[in-house]
């Protein structure tokens, strides 16, 4: 993981941004992973990049599809700031679909910045070196999903070799998704199961976190709390099409579409792939 | 001596009228053959000096002179040959041809008549210009009887014609048999026989209701093919117009059976992804012959693997995806054809297949599922109105999926919403443009509510709004409602994909 070469220092003071920058004054953790996660990695980085954010962590991560994606989106639901590491200029949003979600980071109080001049167009080369960045302005780095020789493992390493904390989210001994990770923690990296994992490495002391006569809350879901009771079929990590969610229930898929279709549009449950998973707690988001 | 017998050539689906002009003169014996005739027309000359000889009658050693009129108009083909001949016998004996009557065929030498591609069209065409008789090879009778109110006389060789003509012993005409509907076979391919696969099931039942285009993405082996295939046998049979036309592309092409030329059964065509702009479209040299999508004419045109698929040739289907008809034009002029087709594109989500699968992990790179799905995108996939999954059951977990509901049922379910439409509007939802989806397919508050809602969440294009809302009017169509409600508007927007490689 640490490769041994020396990186060169990326240069903080000359960061292009759009948005409030620098940001407010807090600890800021990085939230990097897999750019097609399974829905188990994307919930889980929206899930800890809303706790984190709640607690008044600056959530940084680099605007790319998946888990990067997640993570902003996760730190906006919480209510809190995120940084946007761009791999081109600030002026470029890639990819371009999340050029509304780059919108709300900057509405949300947070920032995009970019170490490369304006204008600069998507380039496979540039992406390690907005890594770096991304390590360098982060006092902790969480890896939720990669794959083998993932550009997540690429920012893990930087940010060890500029002596910050690595953590890594666990994930199924089946899936190609936890080579990286559970590496990761094979080599030393803290296991990452909530939020407070990551608080405690950033020395956040919040008083009351849960409370202590309680079994503390997993990462994981609050169920949304949605009208249709057919959202308690679908699963949080597995996939399900409407097809096999029509057999369970004995409903006419042309209903099942619909209502999921309803759901997708209330933010309870969301595609992935050919089927649909549930989504956490999308309606406090919208609030 | 002068005689003036009809024919006709063909371009595209329409006649176009050749008045053939003998004119047989005292002089030096020689033939001459005027009116722009290609090469093929030319030899027409050394055929029919031949072809009566040969049929024990006398070639007039006079000074021959036919002219093909109109002059400005090329004229390509065997077609005329019958034509010519006639004229040229009866500019010699100095008789009238039979009036309102049309000749059409080809000669061999020893006199017989023979097939020409398009008699059909050419008989249509002739019937709709107030000819009452025409005169076609015996091959050819039976196609051209299709043809109501049209005397066919069917023609062995050039000899018993021309004794007909003259008043000898008359021929037969052959009798019109009304084309009949036994002949409807069954589909090749049952719906009961697809385990599971409910979505897809349903997104062509709503198709097939609503004449809307589909497109499946699946991995290989998911059984794309095999529902595509199940589509043909959902709709209902083609009316007699409709099976007139698609036999009329038939005919053209040379491809129309002799017995039973009528097919009631919806054409289902599948090119393979190397075709070519002119095999798909129609092309060829001179006037071009119909493609594979005026083959697919009142049926079902399937497309396999959607992204190998040339894009030039792709971007080519939009125009006649558009108007129903696809307009080519080649050096010896434009011609239209029929093209109103129901398009079923299938595809792998990527290029391995398996992306968005959960059973089995993707091994493309990123960059290769944008590029991949980047090629699916655009003005094609804007014309498709329903859009479905379709997942790959592994062969051992196959039986678990329940059988599903035969084609029969849902073929009645969709011609009873085919019905509402035609009585509503006249034309199928899928064609319905948006001021007359305005008109025709109102929404009630609630569903303008959802379709809105959804709108500005999810950024829906305005051509996305309308595909929704077309797919919701069938949908209602199919619940044999009056009026599109919320539930119509949600299963709509749901036969959508997944944005690329998330």
């Amino acid at each position: 993981m640490a490769t041994g070469c020396k990186m060169p220092q990326p240069d903080i003071a000359g960061l292009r941004a759009r948005g409030r920058w620098p940001p407010p004054e807090g600890p800021r953790a990085a939230i990097v992973g897999s750019r097609r996660p399974s829905p188990y990695g994307e919930a889980v980085a929206e899930q800890l990049s809303a706790d984190l954010a709640a607690a008044g962590v600056v959530v940084v991560s680099g605007l790319a599809l998946g888990i990067d994606a997640a993570a902003h989106r996760g730190a906006l639901n919480g209510g809190g700031t995120t940084i946007a590491v761009m791999g081109t200029g600030v002026d470029i949003v890639y990819p371009a679909a999340h050029s509304a979600l780059a919108e709300q980071i900057v509405a949300g109080g947070g920032a995009l910045v970019s170490q490369f001049p304006d204008g600069t167009l998507p380039r496979r080369h540039n992406f390690p070196a907005r890594n770096l960045t991304m390590a360098a302005l982060s006092d902790v780095v969480v890896v939720v999903e990669a794959a083998e020789g993932s550009g997540a493992l690429i920012t893990a390493a930087a940010a060890l070799e500029l002596g910050k904390d690595v953590m890594a989210v666990p994930g199924s001994v089946f899936s190609s998704l936890s080579v990286g990770t559970h590496g990761l923690i094979r080599d030393g990296a803290a296991l990452v199961q909530n939020a407070r994992d990551v608080l405690a490495a950033l020395d956040v002391s919040r008083e009351v976190l849960d409370d202590p006569l309680r079994p503390p809350r997993r990462v994981g879901f609050e169920l949304g709390r949605s009208r249709d009771g057919i959202v308690r079929h679908l699963s949080d990590t597995l996939a399900l099409s409407a097809a096999e969610i029509a057999r369970k229930l004995q409903l006419p898929i042309a209903e099942v579409v619909g209502r999921l279709t309803s759901l997708e549009l209330e933010g309870a449950v969301r595609r992935h792939g050919a089927g649909y998973v549930r989504s956490l707690r999308r309606e406090e988001r919208r609030a | 001596m002068l005689a003036t017998v009809d024919s006709c050539l063909l371009a595209g689906m329409e006649g176009r009228l050749v008045e053939v002009q003998a004119d047989a003169a005292n002089g030096e014996t020689k033939f001459f053959l005027v009116g722009l005739a290609a090469a093929s027309v030319k030899e027409a000359r050394e055929r029919v000096r031949s072809a009566i000889r040969n049929s024990g009658l006398q070639f007039p050693g006079r000074r021959l002179t036919v002219n093909l009129a109109p002059p400005e108009m090329r004229k390509e083909g065997s077609m005329l040959d019958l034509a010519i001949a006639v004229a040229i016998l009866l500019a010699h004996v100095g008789k009238p041809a039979p009036p309102r009557s049309a000749f059409l065929g080809e000669l061999a030498l020893d006199g017989k008549l023979r097939h020409v591609d398009g008699v059909l069209v050419a008989a249509r065409w002739l019937r709709s210009r107030g000819y009452e008789r025409v005169f076609v090879p015996s091959a050819d009778a039976e196609e051209a009887a299709l043809v109501e109110g049209l005397e066919v006389i069917p023609g062995a060789d050039l000899a018993s014609v021309v004794r007909h003509v003259l008043g000898g012993t008359p021929i037969l005409p052959q009798t019109t048999t009304a084309p009949s509907r036994h002949s409807v076979a069954g589909p090749e391919h049952d719906l009961g026989e697809i385990h599971g696969q409910e979505e897809a099931r349903r997104a062509l039942e709503i198709a097939a209701a609503g004449g809307h285009h589909v497109l499946m993405s699946g991995p290989p082996g998911a059984g794309k093919t095999m529902l595509a295939r199940c589509l043909p046998g959902i709709l209902p049979p083609l009316e007699l117009e409709e099976a007139l036309e698609v036999a009329q592309v038939r005919s053209l092409l040379g491809e129309l059976p002799r017995d039973g030329p009528v097919d009631w059964v919806r054409p289902f065509r599948a090119p393979h992804h190397g075709v070519s702009m002119a095999g798909l479209i129609g092309g060829g040299s001179g006037l071009a012959l119909p493609g594979e999508i005026s083959r697919a004419h009142h049926g079902v045109l399937f497309l396999d693997e959607l992204a190998e698929f040339q894009s030039s040739v792709l971007q080519a289907l939009r125009q006649p995806l558009e108007s129903g008809r696809v307009t080519i034009t080649r050096s010896g002029g434009s011609v239209a054809y029929p093209s109103r087709f129901t398009l079923v594109a299938a595809t792998n989500p990527c290029p391995c297949g398996w992306a968005g699968d959960t059973r089995r992990a993707c091994r493309c790179s990123l960059a290769a599922v944008e590029t991949y799905q980047r090629r699916l995108s655009g003005p094609l996939l804007d014309r498709i109105d329903l859009k479905v999954s379709v997942r790959r059951v592994p062969t051992g977990l196959l039986a678990n999926e329940p059988l599903g509901e035969a084609s029969a049922p849902v073929r009645e379910r969709v011609i009873a919403a085919r019905r509402r439409q035609l009585d509503r509007q006249g034309c199928l939802n899928a064609v319905l443009k948006p001021a007359r989806l305005r008109r025709q397919a109102e929404l009630d508050p609630a569903s303008r509510r959802a379709l809105e809602r959804w709108a500005e969440q999810q950024g829906l294009s305005a051509r996305g709004f309308h595909r929704a809302w077309r797919v919701a009017r069938t949908a209602a169509d199919l619940d044999d409602s009056d009026q599109i409600r919320e539930q119509h508007v949600l299963e709509a927007l749901g036969y959508r994909l997944q944005d690329a490689a998330a």
